[in-house]
Protein backbone atom coordinates (compact mmCIF):
# COMPACT_ATOMS: atom_id res chain seq x y z
CA UNK A 1 0.00 0.00 0.00
CA UNK A 2 3.33 2.05 0.85
CA UNK A 3 4.56 1.90 -2.37
CA UNK A 4 1.16 2.80 -4.32
CA UNK A 5 0.60 5.74 -2.25
CA UNK A 6 4.48 6.72 -3.30
CA UNK A 7 3.87 6.22 -6.44
CA UNK A 8 0.38 8.31 -6.76
CA UNK A 9 2.58 11.37 -5.09
CA UNK A 10 5.76 10.79 -7.50
CA UNK A 11 3.51 10.30 -10.38
CA UNK A 12 1.75 13.60 -9.87
CA UNK A 13 4.74 15.62 -10.72
CA UNK A 14 3.64 18.60 -13.68
CA UNK A 15 4.51 16.76 -17.03
CA UNK A 16 6.17 18.45 -19.95
CA UNK A 17 5.28 15.55 -21.94
CA UNK A 18 4.72 16.38 -25.55
CA UNK A 19 4.26 12.97 -27.42
CA UNK A 20 0.55 12.67 -29.14
CA UNK A 21 -1.82 10.25 -26.53
CA UNK A 22 -2.37 6.94 -28.19
CA UNK A 23 -5.38 5.98 -29.63
CA UNK A 24 -6.55 2.40 -28.25
CA UNK A 25 -7.80 1.72 -32.29
CA UNK A 26 -3.78 1.65 -33.56
CA UNK A 27 -2.96 -0.94 -30.65
CA UNK A 28 -2.88 -3.53 -32.70
CA UNK A 29 -1.23 -2.22 -36.03
CA UNK A 30 1.21 -0.65 -33.70
CA UNK A 31 2.53 -4.03 -31.74
CA UNK A 32 2.18 -5.87 -35.37
CA UNK A 33 4.25 -3.33 -37.03
CA UNK A 34 7.28 -3.30 -33.87
CA UNK A 35 7.03 -6.53 -32.95
CA UNK A 36 9.80 -9.06 -34.81
CA UNK A 37 8.73 -10.05 -38.81
CA UNK A 38 9.31 -14.01 -39.43
CA UNK A 39 12.30 -12.94 -41.88
CA UNK A 40 14.37 -11.19 -39.46
CA UNK A 41 14.33 -13.90 -36.77
CA UNK A 42 16.17 -16.27 -38.82
CA UNK A 43 18.33 -17.08 -35.58
CA UNK A 44 15.23 -18.55 -33.77
CA UNK A 45 15.16 -20.57 -36.07
CA UNK A 46 17.82 -23.01 -33.95
CA UNK A 47 16.75 -24.25 -30.65
CA UNK A 48 19.02 -22.62 -28.54
CA UNK A 49 19.57 -23.41 -24.75
CA UNK A 50 20.25 -20.52 -22.21
CA UNK A 51 22.34 -22.61 -19.75
CA UNK A 52 25.83 -24.27 -21.03
CA UNK A 53 25.55 -26.59 -18.03
CA UNK A 54 22.30 -27.63 -19.35
CA UNK A 55 23.82 -27.93 -23.28
CA UNK A 56 26.64 -30.14 -21.31
CA UNK A 57 23.94 -32.77 -20.25
CA UNK A 58 21.89 -32.79 -23.19
CA UNK A 59 25.43 -32.58 -25.55
CA UNK A 60 26.19 -35.93 -23.26
CA UNK A 61 23.18 -37.56 -23.37
CA UNK A 62 23.26 -36.93 -27.78
CA UNK A 63 26.68 -37.92 -28.65
CA UNK A 64 27.03 -34.41 -29.34
CA UNK A 65 29.46 -31.10 -29.43
CA UNK A 66 28.19 -27.98 -27.99
CA UNK A 67 27.88 -24.79 -30.41
CA UNK A 68 28.20 -21.87 -28.06
CA UNK A 69 27.33 -17.80 -28.93
CA UNK A 70 28.87 -15.90 -26.39
CA UNK A 71 28.27 -11.49 -26.26
CA UNK A 72 28.71 -8.99 -24.14
CA UNK A 73 24.66 -8.70 -23.79
CA UNK A 74 22.91 -11.71 -24.21
CA UNK A 75 22.60 -12.57 -28.01
CA UNK A 76 18.94 -13.44 -27.61
CA UNK A 77 18.39 -9.80 -26.13
CA UNK A 78 19.71 -6.43 -27.15
CA UNK A 79 22.54 -7.37 -29.03
CA UNK B 1 26.42 -9.13 -34.91
CA UNK B 2 25.57 -12.85 -35.29
CA UNK B 3 21.92 -12.27 -36.03
CA UNK B 4 22.66 -10.59 -39.35
CA UNK B 5 25.42 -12.63 -40.42
CA UNK B 6 26.43 -15.85 -39.05
CA UNK B 7 22.88 -17.15 -37.34
CA UNK B 8 21.04 -15.76 -40.21
CA UNK B 9 22.48 -18.22 -43.09
CA UNK B 10 20.40 -20.91 -43.52
CA UNK B 11 23.65 -23.98 -44.41
CA UNK B 12 24.84 -22.49 -40.84
CA UNK B 13 21.57 -22.81 -39.32
CA UNK B 14 21.10 -26.45 -40.67
CA UNK B 15 24.84 -27.05 -39.56
CA UNK B 16 24.22 -26.23 -36.07
CA UNK B 17 20.64 -27.96 -36.08
CA UNK B 18 21.71 -30.85 -37.33
CA UNK B 19 24.84 -31.84 -35.13
CA UNK B 20 25.56 -29.48 -32.17
CA UNK B 21 23.23 -28.65 -28.99
CA UNK B 22 23.43 -25.04 -29.42
CA UNK B 23 23.58 -22.88 -26.70
CA UNK B 24 23.82 -18.68 -25.97
CA UNK B 25 25.20 -17.25 -22.84
CA UNK B 26 25.84 -13.31 -22.06
CA UNK B 27 29.51 -13.35 -21.56
CA UNK B 28 28.94 -10.55 -18.57
CA UNK B 29 27.55 -13.33 -16.73
CA UNK B 30 29.91 -15.71 -17.75
CA UNK B 31 33.17 -14.38 -16.71
CA UNK B 32 32.57 -13.22 -13.72
CA UNK B 33 30.26 -16.42 -11.98
CA UNK B 34 32.39 -18.29 -9.00
CA UNK B 35 30.12 -21.46 -9.90
CA UNK B 36 29.71 -24.71 -11.87
CA UNK B 37 28.63 -22.80 -14.71
CA UNK B 38 30.92 -20.29 -14.82
CA UNK B 39 33.65 -22.43 -14.10
CA UNK B 40 33.44 -24.92 -16.72
CA UNK B 41 32.84 -22.56 -19.56
CA UNK B 42 36.34 -20.27 -18.42
CA UNK B 43 37.79 -23.93 -18.88
CA UNK B 44 36.73 -23.86 -21.98
CA UNK B 45 37.34 -20.55 -23.19
CA UNK B 46 40.81 -21.00 -21.53
CA UNK B 47 42.38 -23.21 -24.27
CA UNK B 48 41.47 -20.20 -26.85
CA UNK B 49 42.61 -16.79 -27.64
CA UNK B 50 40.39 -15.09 -25.07
CA UNK B 51 41.52 -15.72 -21.96
CA UNK B 52 39.98 -13.11 -20.19
CA UNK B 53 42.71 -11.21 -18.76
CA UNK B 54 42.64 -8.64 -16.57
CA UNK B 55 38.36 -9.38 -16.95
CA UNK B 56 38.18 -8.85 -20.45
CA UNK B 57 35.66 -10.10 -22.55
CA UNK B 58 35.60 -14.02 -23.48
CA UNK B 59 32.46 -13.11 -26.27
CA UNK B 60 33.00 -15.17 -29.58
CA UNK B 61 31.55 -18.43 -30.82
CA UNK B 62 32.72 -21.28 -29.15
CA UNK B 63 32.57 -25.26 -30.23
CA UNK B 64 33.56 -27.88 -27.60
CA UNK B 65 32.72 -31.31 -25.83
CA UNK B 66 30.62 -32.40 -23.13
CA UNK B 67 33.81 -32.71 -21.49
CA UNK B 68 34.94 -29.36 -21.94
CA UNK B 69 37.54 -29.75 -25.05
CA UNK B 70 37.79 -26.67 -27.07
CA UNK B 71 37.09 -27.66 -31.18
CA UNK B 72 37.30 -24.47 -32.17
CA UNK B 73 36.71 -20.49 -31.36
CA UNK B 74 35.79 -17.61 -33.86
CA UNK B 75 34.64 -14.08 -33.55
CA UNK B 76 34.29 -13.16 -37.53
CA UNK B 77 31.85 -10.92 -39.08
CA UNK B 78 32.40 -12.42 -42.71
CA UNK B 79 29.60 -15.20 -43.12
CA UNK B 80 32.32 -17.75 -45.40
CA UNK B 81 34.61 -16.99 -42.63
CA UNK B 82 31.84 -18.63 -40.17
CA UNK B 83 30.19 -21.33 -41.73
CA UNK B 84 34.08 -23.08 -42.26
CA UNK B 85 34.60 -22.35 -38.78
CA UNK B 86 31.60 -24.25 -38.05
CA UNK B 87 32.48 -26.98 -40.55
CA UNK B 88 35.86 -27.25 -39.09
CA UNK B 89 34.68 -27.99 -35.62
CA UNK B 90 32.51 -30.37 -37.03
CA UNK B 91 35.61 -31.99 -38.63
CA UNK B 92 37.77 -31.75 -35.10
CA UNK B 93 34.93 -33.28 -33.30
CA UNK B 94 34.59 -36.02 -35.88
CA UNK B 95 38.17 -36.93 -35.40
CA UNK B 96 38.07 -37.39 -31.76
CA UNK B 97 37.57 -41.05 -30.73
CA UNK B 98 34.46 -42.92 -31.20
CA UNK B 99 34.74 -43.66 -27.32
CA UNK B 100 34.61 -39.79 -26.87
CA UNK B 101 31.92 -39.07 -29.21
CA UNK B 102 29.68 -42.17 -28.07
CA UNK B 103 26.50 -41.40 -26.18
CA UNK B 104 25.87 -41.42 -22.43
CA UNK B 105 29.56 -42.53 -22.27
CA UNK B 106 30.04 -38.77 -19.98
CA UNK B 107 28.16 -38.17 -17.04
CA UNK B 108 27.30 -34.62 -16.38
CA UNK B 109 25.38 -34.78 -12.83
CA UNK B 110 23.64 -31.82 -11.78
CA UNK B 111 24.78 -28.35 -10.95
CA UNK B 112 25.99 -28.21 -7.24
CA UNK B 113 27.37 -24.73 -6.99
CA UNK B 114 25.47 -21.52 -8.13
CA UNK B 115 26.58 -17.69 -7.46
CA UNK B 116 24.34 -15.95 -6.25
CA UNK B 117 25.76 -13.06 -7.30
CA UNK B 118 25.55 -13.71 -10.42
CA UNK B 119 22.74 -16.46 -10.99
CA UNK B 120 19.32 -14.26 -12.42
CA UNK B 121 15.95 -16.46 -12.34
CA UNK B 122 12.47 -15.04 -13.20
CA UNK B 123 11.04 -14.42 -10.36
CA UNK B 124 8.82 -17.14 -8.48
CA UNK B 125 4.80 -16.81 -9.02
CA UNK B 126 5.69 -13.44 -11.21
CA UNK B 127 5.50 -12.19 -15.07
CA UNK B 128 7.81 -12.39 -17.87
CA UNK B 129 6.99 -9.84 -20.98
CA UNK B 130 8.96 -9.98 -23.68
CA UNK B 131 9.77 -6.25 -24.86
CA UNK B 132 10.50 -5.69 -28.71
CA UNK B 133 11.60 -2.45 -29.58
CA UNK B 134 12.19 -1.05 -32.99
CA UNK B 135 12.73 2.37 -34.90
CA UNK B 136 9.77 3.61 -36.57
CA UNK B 137 9.20 6.26 -39.59
CA UNK B 138 6.59 8.34 -40.14
CA UNK B 139 4.01 8.12 -43.18
CA UNK B 140 1.60 10.45 -44.19
CA UNK B 141 -1.01 8.59 -42.34
CA UNK B 142 0.96 6.41 -39.68
CA UNK B 143 4.06 4.60 -39.18
CA UNK B 144 6.06 2.09 -41.32
CA UNK B 145 9.77 0.31 -39.85
CA UNK B 146 12.28 2.80 -39.72
CA UNK B 147 15.64 2.96 -41.62
CA UNK B 148 19.10 4.04 -40.41
CA UNK B 149 22.21 3.69 -41.44
CA UNK B 150 23.52 1.77 -38.54
CA UNK B 151 23.57 -1.61 -39.90
CA UNK B 152 20.71 -3.96 -38.11
CA UNK B 153 19.58 -0.82 -36.44
CA UNK B 154 16.09 -1.23 -38.50
CA UNK B 155 15.78 -4.40 -36.75
CA UNK B 156 13.41 -5.45 -33.49
CA UNK B 157 15.75 -5.46 -30.57
CA UNK B 158 14.87 -7.83 -27.83
CA UNK B 159 14.64 -7.67 -23.98
CA UNK B 160 12.22 -8.93 -21.10
CA UNK B 161 10.63 -7.53 -18.30
CA UNK B 162 9.90 -9.31 -14.90
CA UNK B 163 7.08 -8.53 -12.49
CA UNK B 164 6.97 -9.78 -8.85
CA UNK B 165 4.41 -11.90 -7.59
CA UNK B 166 2.94 -9.00 -5.40
CA UNK B 167 3.06 -6.71 -8.51
CA UNK B 168 1.22 -9.45 -10.49
CA UNK B 169 -1.53 -9.80 -7.98
CA UNK B 170 -2.03 -5.83 -7.89
CA UNK B 171 -2.61 -5.90 -10.99
CA UNK B 172 -5.15 -8.41 -11.49
CA UNK B 173 -7.78 -7.38 -8.65
CA UNK B 174 -10.70 -10.31 -8.01
CA UNK B 175 -13.48 -8.01 -7.11
CA UNK B 176 -13.66 -5.51 -9.96
CA UNK B 177 -16.55 -2.85 -11.41
CA UNK B 178 -16.58 -1.44 -14.58
CA UNK B 179 -14.89 1.96 -14.38
CA UNK B 180 -12.53 1.10 -11.45
CA UNK B 181 -8.84 2.29 -11.95
CA UNK B 182 -6.29 -0.08 -10.46
CA UNK B 183 -3.19 1.24 -9.09
CA UNK B 184 0.36 0.41 -11.00
CA UNK B 185 2.96 -0.53 -8.38
CA UNK B 186 5.39 2.59 -8.20
CA UNK B 187 8.18 -0.15 -8.70
CA UNK B 188 6.87 -1.65 -11.59
CA UNK B 189 6.20 1.89 -13.77
CA UNK B 190 9.75 2.87 -12.85
CA UNK B 191 11.34 -0.47 -13.78
CA UNK B 192 9.00 0.30 -16.97
CA UNK B 193 10.28 3.48 -18.09
CA UNK B 194 13.74 3.07 -16.46
CA UNK B 195 14.97 -0.15 -18.11
CA UNK B 196 12.41 -0.62 -20.85
CA UNK B 197 11.79 2.82 -22.61
CA UNK B 198 15.02 2.72 -23.97
CA UNK B 199 16.63 2.49 -27.49
CA UNK B 200 18.25 -0.75 -27.68
CA UNK B 201 18.47 -1.14 -31.32
CA UNK B 202 22.14 -0.57 -31.92
CA UNK B 203 23.41 -2.08 -28.74
CA UNK B 204 23.49 -2.04 -24.90
CA UNK B 205 21.89 1.04 -23.98
CA UNK B 206 22.69 3.44 -21.01
CA UNK B 207 19.83 2.91 -17.87
CA UNK B 208 17.87 5.73 -17.22
CA UNK B 209 18.50 6.85 -13.43
CA UNK B 210 15.94 7.64 -11.40
CA UNK B 211 16.60 11.16 -11.64
CA UNK B 212 15.80 11.38 -15.31
CA UNK B 213 12.07 9.76 -15.18
CA UNK B 214 10.85 13.26 -15.68
CA UNK B 215 7.38 12.17 -16.14
CA UNK B 216 5.94 9.44 -15.41
CA UNK B 217 2.01 8.62 -15.55
CA UNK B 218 0.28 5.30 -15.53
CA UNK B 219 -3.54 4.22 -15.48
CA UNK B 220 -5.30 1.44 -15.32
CA UNK B 221 -9.24 1.20 -16.04
CA UNK B 222 -11.38 -1.42 -15.57
CA UNK B 223 -13.68 -1.55 -19.47
CA UNK B 224 -15.06 -5.14 -19.24
CA UNK B 225 -15.93 -7.78 -16.17
CA UNK B 226 -17.40 -10.76 -16.72
CA UNK B 227 -16.69 -14.45 -14.88
CA UNK B 228 -14.11 -15.53 -16.64
CA UNK B 229 -12.53 -12.39 -17.98
CA UNK B 230 -11.22 -8.65 -16.69
CA UNK B 231 -10.60 -6.66 -19.73
CA UNK B 232 -8.35 -3.24 -18.62
CA UNK B 233 -7.35 -0.43 -20.94
CA UNK B 234 -4.14 1.19 -19.67
CA UNK B 235 -2.87 4.39 -20.92
CA UNK B 236 0.22 6.65 -20.29
CA UNK B 237 3.28 8.71 -20.57
CA UNK B 238 6.63 8.96 -20.02
CA UNK B 239 9.57 11.89 -20.28
CA UNK B 240 12.76 10.51 -19.97
CA UNK B 241 15.61 12.81 -20.79
CA UNK B 242 19.16 13.36 -19.59
CA UNK B 243 18.22 17.18 -18.25
CA UNK B 244 15.68 18.61 -16.21
CA UNK B 245 14.91 20.63 -19.63
CA UNK B 246 14.10 17.82 -22.19
CA UNK B 247 15.20 20.65 -24.75
CA UNK B 248 18.25 20.68 -23.56
CA UNK B 249 18.81 17.24 -22.70
CA UNK B 250 21.39 15.11 -24.91
CA UNK B 251 19.35 12.07 -24.83
CA UNK B 252 15.75 11.55 -24.28
CA UNK B 253 12.93 9.68 -25.04
CA UNK B 254 9.01 11.36 -24.79
CA UNK B 255 6.33 8.58 -24.93
CA UNK B 256 3.06 7.60 -24.83
CA UNK B 257 1.63 4.21 -23.98
CA UNK B 258 -1.38 2.67 -24.97
CA UNK B 259 -2.28 -0.86 -23.75
CA UNK B 260 -5.08 -3.96 -23.23
CA UNK B 261 -5.05 -6.29 -20.56
CA UNK B 262 -7.03 -9.71 -19.68
CA UNK B 263 -7.15 -11.57 -17.25
CA UNK B 264 -9.40 -14.18 -15.11
CA UNK B 265 -10.64 -13.05 -12.12
CA UNK B 266 -10.79 -16.22 -10.59
CA UNK B 267 -7.51 -17.25 -11.49
CA UNK B 268 -6.10 -14.18 -11.73
CA UNK B 269 -3.97 -15.83 -14.57
CA UNK B 270 -3.25 -13.13 -17.38
CA UNK B 271 -4.34 -14.22 -21.40
CA UNK B 272 -3.03 -10.76 -23.06
CA UNK B 273 -0.67 -8.00 -21.77
CA UNK B 274 -0.47 -6.01 -24.95
CA UNK B 275 1.10 -2.24 -24.75
CA UNK B 276 2.38 -0.26 -26.92
CA UNK B 277 4.79 2.89 -26.47
CA UNK B 278 5.69 5.31 -28.85
CA UNK B 279 7.34 8.46 -29.36
CA UNK B 280 9.97 10.32 -30.55
CA UNK B 281 13.61 9.06 -28.92
CA UNK B 282 16.92 11.21 -29.25
CA UNK B 283 20.63 10.80 -28.65
CA UNK B 284 22.39 7.82 -28.03
CA UNK B 285 24.84 6.22 -25.38
CA UNK B 286 28.40 5.14 -25.40
CA UNK B 287 27.84 1.60 -26.76
CA UNK B 288 24.57 2.84 -28.82
CA UNK B 289 27.07 4.96 -31.31
CA UNK B 290 25.17 5.46 -35.02
CA UNK B 291 21.71 7.29 -33.84
CA UNK B 292 19.81 8.97 -36.16
CA UNK B 293 20.08 12.31 -36.32
CA UNK B 294 17.51 14.56 -34.26
CA UNK B 295 13.88 13.43 -32.67
CA UNK B 296 12.60 10.08 -34.15
CA UNK B 297 9.90 7.56 -33.56
CA UNK B 298 10.90 4.81 -31.19
CA UNK B 299 8.35 1.86 -30.70
CA UNK B 300 7.97 -0.75 -27.45
CA UNK B 301 5.98 -3.72 -28.19
CA UNK B 302 5.27 -5.53 -24.59
CA UNK B 303 3.15 -9.02 -24.70
CA UNK B 304 3.07 -12.26 -22.32
CA UNK B 305 6.39 -14.31 -23.00
CA UNK B 306 6.31 -18.19 -23.06
CA UNK B 307 8.08 -19.47 -19.74
CA UNK B 308 8.43 -22.83 -21.56
CA UNK B 309 10.55 -21.61 -24.11
CA UNK B 310 14.33 -20.88 -22.94
CA UNK B 311 14.59 -17.43 -25.14
CA UNK B 312 11.53 -15.67 -22.59
CA UNK B 313 14.03 -16.69 -19.76
CA UNK B 314 16.56 -14.66 -20.34
CA UNK B 315 16.87 -11.83 -17.51
CA UNK B 316 16.03 -8.43 -18.62
CA UNK B 317 19.40 -6.45 -19.51
CA UNK B 318 19.50 -4.17 -16.38
CA UNK B 319 18.69 -7.31 -14.15
CA UNK B 320 22.76 -6.96 -14.11
CA UNK B 321 21.60 -4.68 -11.21
CA UNK B 322 20.94 -7.12 -9.22
CA UNK B 323 18.00 -6.04 -6.93
CA UNK B 324 18.06 -2.28 -7.99
CA UNK B 325 16.27 -3.92 -11.25
CA UNK B 326 13.41 -4.55 -8.67
CA UNK B 327 13.49 -1.80 -6.73
CA UNK B 328 12.98 1.15 -9.73
CA UNK B 329 11.26 3.94 -7.97
CA UNK B 330 13.99 4.49 -5.21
Amino acid sequence: MRSVLLASLLLSVPTAHAAEPLKFEQLGKLHTLIKPQADEEKFMQIPWLTSVWDARQQAARAGKPILLWEMDGHPLSCV
Amino acid sequence: MGRESTFADAKIIQLINDNFIPVAADDWYQRRRDDDEGIFFRKVADQGPRKGQGGSTRQGIYAFTASGKLLGYRNHHDVDVMRRFVQDSLKAWEKLPAGERAKDVLNVGDVKKVDANYARTPPKGGLILNVTTRILDRTDDFFCHGTCKFPGGQRAAHDRLWLTADELQALTPRDVKVGQEIAMPAAATYRLARFHLLDNTRGEPPMWTRAQVRTANVALKVEAVNDSAVRVRLTGAFLLSTDADAKAAQRGYDVSLIGDIIYNPATRALTRFDVVALGDHWGAGPYTGGARPGRNPLGVALELANPERAADRVPPQAAREGGNYFRADR
